[in-house]
């Protein structure tokens, strides 16, 4: 039994983790309808930094957060505005396959730079935790698990109560009308993808301090992308909750309460995900169409 | 209209073109002997492809700089080491090791790092007739499928299991109980399958058995199932990546087994800069370690090999054992060319195959399959830091630091 | 005149394809009985082996982008999981020919690489083909990650090991032979259908699926025929390179990376057009296997080249180096500013 509730709470943390990994992938393509195959290189990006800061400035990793967040923020922009902006109303295959361009370039700048070393955040703290009942609970995941749920809680506020996340709402439900009424639709896709990039970075930040980190590593990060956002349904913030914390659930529970079943859990994931999209395309938060 | 079949014809003769003048016009290359090596430089398994390509470059320093090349008929041939990189991807490797063949000449091959890419260009090797000796992670499958032109100067997968499993039986209190965990590729599948089928013999106990998908970051569920069982050993057969991922999980969820032990990771410098103190009473079962006690009859001693390592890398760190046995695959080579006293692909297969030498890496000795069953394995631990031999006992340079304190007592 | 030069053009294909089909086979024995070294008569595309296992490749891959054309190009649905096909064809090959499994010779075992992905497709294009856009997409990739998942977990195929298929030897330019005749049998599909009221009603589905379904298109089942017309072509190819590469498992025959590279290379040579796939896939696939060759020291630098080199051509090209079906013309600079100005902000 207390195995069980062990693993509700590693499920609950990790579905913190693939919250954050899925809360930028989410804006993005529910907004500007980009399924972005660098997002997993961002996620990179952001782990880099807080390594980088962590290693050569003694930064601990949650207070170096805020600056991936701002660094991303900017390479998420420029990217938008000067490459992706330009393909932006071809058919959706055009940005899948620029997105996944940018993705191979990153990766080997990546390599390029920081080589294809193991690098690791290791803050005084890590590995430390509370032990409830006989149930271990990691600060660092708690952290991280906090962080999550702060940062969808941001993305949240920032589409619904400022103007910056009206114009992005507009321009989600109808780019022509919003055009017509004033919003530099330019401008808005950047800030949009910049938003995303930001919380790729957070979650990177996030994820270099839990995980090892390489060059390489990002790319399962897109993927679990896919299948948080799937989950929960496209569009809205809490939906990407419910999905990641879904999602860390089923692999947790697949690892112990299948016999082998860790060695099934990528099968099982991804036929869950079909099995979501061809019996409830719009996930299990999502209004139904 | 007709521009455009223009265009569309004109380009597929282009391309026809393009590649029927790719390839160079087959002038030779002198008295220098061609050396291919499909190598993972960029994809998933960069790391380990740097380990090997660190542990060829070394010997080819000291074959050509210091020796003044390979002595065939007491003719001097320097060594020219090609590399393509193969992005971790197999189908690119077969291909780039095709074209060391046909392009670049290459009259012996170097292994790849991968169970697959090292599957795939042992194809490429046998179906050409070009001697292919391979260095690092080739799963015995490869090896049982009869290809006459593809050895392998590691120890095989069953070695790992055997080495550890022994190890942990000479220590006192002695271990009862194992937790096997294993990465899902071929190569780890067959170490963890090795050691399981080996424990009851060996008076263990499995009480769990249980593998992950190649490349998890996240273990902690599988970790907390190991821990519910309470095991007295984990075992691990894996990668560094998963080395890293469970030894996190283990002190997060407190896992306090006596004995912690990952085949791959360990004895790499990163495993122990990543995690610090952390890294330290983790054993690993290794191919080789800076203090085994080989006698070499040719290349550098033991030491003389560490020293050349670092001060070629400029690094701190000791070799680690991927680059021991990348050089070792090349000592193999220059051996069996020596003995053949000829470069014709076919005796040097014949010299390989009736290859006994000792080196600083251990005895080379094929068996009829091409496998190197001869070479035992060691065993070392990490102590405050630094990678020390605990086994077996005549090599040793330490103690084995046993039991394993609890993570609350570090 | 559109007509008669599309003919001339056909013609001329199959004129060098026959050239390229019959030379290697007579050549290379021919060299050997006159003791020439047959690298040596300068048609090192024809017995060159490293260059034969390169038009291989490049064979290979046109494969999958035409038969991806089909479904993606023709009919607009973003498959994205084709890939698990060519894993099926691949292993129907491999399990059939292994010899403690089916053991039965290579010539047999191929005639069925088609059949088992196309049945795979008729069954789950049913529910799949249900969905739109992105959702399409990416339940394909699902399905192909799912599949290759699940074949690495069960010892009956081999688990994570793989399968190993026997080696032919001396018989590079079977296979060449092999992979080329898949790339005119697709090259062929595509043009039957594009000529075919089957095509025509494909293409209204792209267009319009409500439409296409008003004015009488079963669209169910056209969207389920060229899916499976699509995985059959698929299957075939990897049930020739199971046996050519002889060696078989889940990272080598349903690597995610090939549903990318067979969608750009139809994209990059014009989606929906005959010859844009075959174009896409001979330049991009040589620029792949250049780049790859370029050994260790820039290994890095090319990848990023390779990226690079993506970027500019979506953003530049977006129509495709080839644009037969819409008769746009190509590659001009005004064309370049229209389709800039059509697709950006």
């Amino acid at each position: 039994m207390s195995l069980f509730a062990q693993q509700l709470v590693l499920g609950l943390l990790l579905g913190g983790v693939y919250v954050a990994v899925g809360i930028g992938f989410s804006l993005v393509w529910g907004v500007l309808n980009i399924v972005n195959l660098a997002h997993g290189a961002l996620v990179m990006l952001g782990a880099y930094l807080t390594w980088w800061l962590f290693t050569n400035a003694g930064m601990d990793p949650f207070v170096s957060l805020p600056i991936d967040a701002v660094a991303l923020f900017a390479i998420g922009y420029l990217v938008q505005r000067i490459l992706i902006n330009r393909v932006i109303r071809a058919p959706l295959f055009f940005t899948l396959l620029l997105t996944f361009g940018v993705n191979l370039i990153a990766v080997n700048l990546i390599l390029l730079f920081f080589t294809s070393d193991f690098r690791a955040v290791a803050p005084g703290y890590a590995g430390s935790g509370m032990t409830v009942g006989d149930v271990e609970v990691p600060y660092i995941r708690l952290g991280a698990f906090g962080v999550a749920l702060l940062l969808a809680a941001a993305i949240g506020l920032l589409m619904n109560r400022t103007r910056v996340g009206l114009a992005i709402r507009a321009v989600g439900a109808d780019r022509d009308a919003a055009q017509l009424v004033g919003i530099d639709l330019r401008h808005v896709y950047a800030l949009t993808f910049g938003v995303g990039a930001a919380a790729a970075g957070v979650a990177g930040g996030l994820i270099g301090t839990i995980y090892s980190i390489t060059p390489t590593a990002g790319d399962p990060f897109t993927l679990q992308a896919f299948v948080v956002v799937i989950l929960g349904g496209l569009g809205r913030v809490s939906a990407t909750v419910v999905g990641g914390m879904v999602f860390g659930l089923i692999e947790v529970l697949a690892q112990t309460q299948i016999p082998q079943g860790a060695g099934w859990a990528n099968a099982i994931a991804f036929a869950v995900l079909v099995l979501v999209l061809v019996l409830r395309p719009q996930g299990i938060m999502g209004r139904t169409a | 209209m007709s521009a455009k079949s223009r265009i569309v014809g004109g380009l597929f003769v282009i391309a026809l073109t393009a590649v029927a003048c790719g390839g160079p016009a087959g002038q030779s290359t002198g008295a220098d002997i061609v050396i291919g090596v499909p190598m993972s430089i960029t994809g998933a398994q960069a790391k380990e492809g740097a380990l090997a390509k660190q542990g060829y470059d070394l010997w080819l320093d000291w074959i050509n700089n210091s020796q003044g090349g390979i002595t065939v008929n007491n003719v001097k041939h320097k060594v020219k080491l090609v590399y393509k990189d193969d992005q971790s991807k197999p189908d690119i490797s077969a291909q780039n090791t095709q074209s060391l063949i046909t392009d670049e000449k290459a009259q012996f091959l170097l292994g790849p790092y991968g169970s697959a890419t090292t599957a795939s260009d042992a194809v490429i090797a046998d179906k050409n007739g070009i001697p292919m000796v391979e260095a690092n992670g080739a799963a015995q499958a490869i090896f049982n499928k009869g290809y006459k032109y593809v050895f392998a100067v590691l120890s095989p997968s069953d070695k790992y299991a055997g080495v550890i499993l022994d190890f942990a039986a000479t220590l006192s209190p002695r271990p009862k109980t194992m937790a096997m965990l294993s990465a899902d590729d071929n190569f780890s599948l067959e170490v963890a399958k090795a050691a399981v089928d080996q424990a009851p013999s060996k008076g263990f106990q499995v009480v769990l058995n249980e593998r992950y998908p190649n490349g998890s970051t996240d273990v902690s569920g599988l970790v907390a199932k190991a821990k519910a069982a309470n095991p007295d050993m984990v075992l691990n057969s894996g990668h560094l990546a998963e080395a890293l991922a469970i030894n996190k999980a283990a002190k997060d969820l407190k896992v306090d087994a006596k004995l912690f032990a990952y085949t791959v990771g360990p004895s790499t410098p990163d495993f122990v800069s990543a995690l610090g103190k952390d890294a330290n009473y983790v054993f690993s079962s290794s191919q080789w370690t800076p203090q085994v006690t080989y006698k070499p009859a040719f290349f550098l001693s033991v030491q003389d090999y560490v020293a050349k390592y670092k001060q070629q890398y400029s690094s701190s760190n000791d070799p680690d054992y991927h680059v021991a046995e990348s050089t070792a695959a090349c000592l193999a080579l220059q051996k069996a060319i020596e003995n053949a006293g000829s470069l014709n692909p076919d005796k040097v297969r014949d010299a390989l195959a009736a290859l006994d030498v000792m080196t600083f890496f251990g005895e080379i000795k094929f068996d009829s399959r091409g496998v190197n069953v001869t070479k035992p394995m060691v065993v070392e631990q990490i102590q405050d830091g630094k990678h020390r031999t605990v086994y077996p006992g005549d090599i040793a340079n330490a103690k084995p630091q046993y039991p394993t304190p609890s993570w609350s007592q570090r | 005149m559109t007509g008669f030069r599309r003919r001339l053009l056909l013609i001329a294909l199959l004129v060098v394809m026959s050239i390229v089909l019959v030379l290697p086979a007579t050549l290379t024995p021919l060299a050997a009985d006159a003791g020439l070294d047959p690298e040596s008569l300068g048609v090192d595309f024809l017995v060159n082996k490293s260059i034969l296992r390169m038009e291989t490749t490049i064979a290979m891959f046109i494969v999958l982008a035409t038969a991806w054309n089909l479904i993606g190009g023709l009919t607009g649905y973003a498959a994205f999981g084709n890939v698990a096909f060519f894993g099926l064809g691949a292993y129907t090959v491999g399990m059939l020919t292994d010899p403690e499994r089916g053991n039965l010779p290579f010539a047999v075992a191929l005639p069925l690489a088609p059949l088992v992905p196309a049945a795979f497709a008729a069954l789950v294009g049913l529910p799949l083909l249900r969905l739109r856009g992105h959702y399409f997409a990416i339940a394909t990739l699902g399905m192909g990650v799912a599949i290759g998942e699940v074949i690495k977990n069960i010892d009956l195929f081999g688990g994570s090991t793989g399968l190993f298929p026997p080696i032919f030897r001396r018989a590079d330019w079977l296979f060449f032979y092999l992979m080329a005749g898949a790339a005119t049998l697709a090259v062929a599909t595509n043009w039957l259908v594009l000529r075919s009221r089957f095509g025509y009603g494909l293409i209204a589905i792209r267009e319009n699926e409500e439409a296409a379904a008003v004015i009488g298109v079963n669209t169910t089942l056209h969207k389920v025929a060229a899916f499976v017309l699509a995985a059959a072509l698929t299957g075939l190819a990897g049930g020739i390179f199971a046996q050519w590469n002889s060696f078989i498992n889940q990272e080598n025959v349903f690597p995610i990376e090939y549903n990318v590279e067979m969608i750009l290379m139809a994209i990059a040579g014009g989606a929906g057009t005959l010859f844009g796939p075959l174009a896409g896939a001979i330049v991009l696939e040589s620029l792949i296997l250049w780049l790859a060759g370029m050994g260790g020291e820039v290994a890095v630098i090319s990848q990023i080249g390779l990226g690079l080199i993506l970027a500019v051509t979506i953003i530049f090209v977006p129509r495709g180096v080839v644009d037969f079906f819409g008769g746009q013309s190509t590659l001009s600079l005004a064309h370049i500013r229209r389709s800039l100005r059509e697709t950006s902000v």
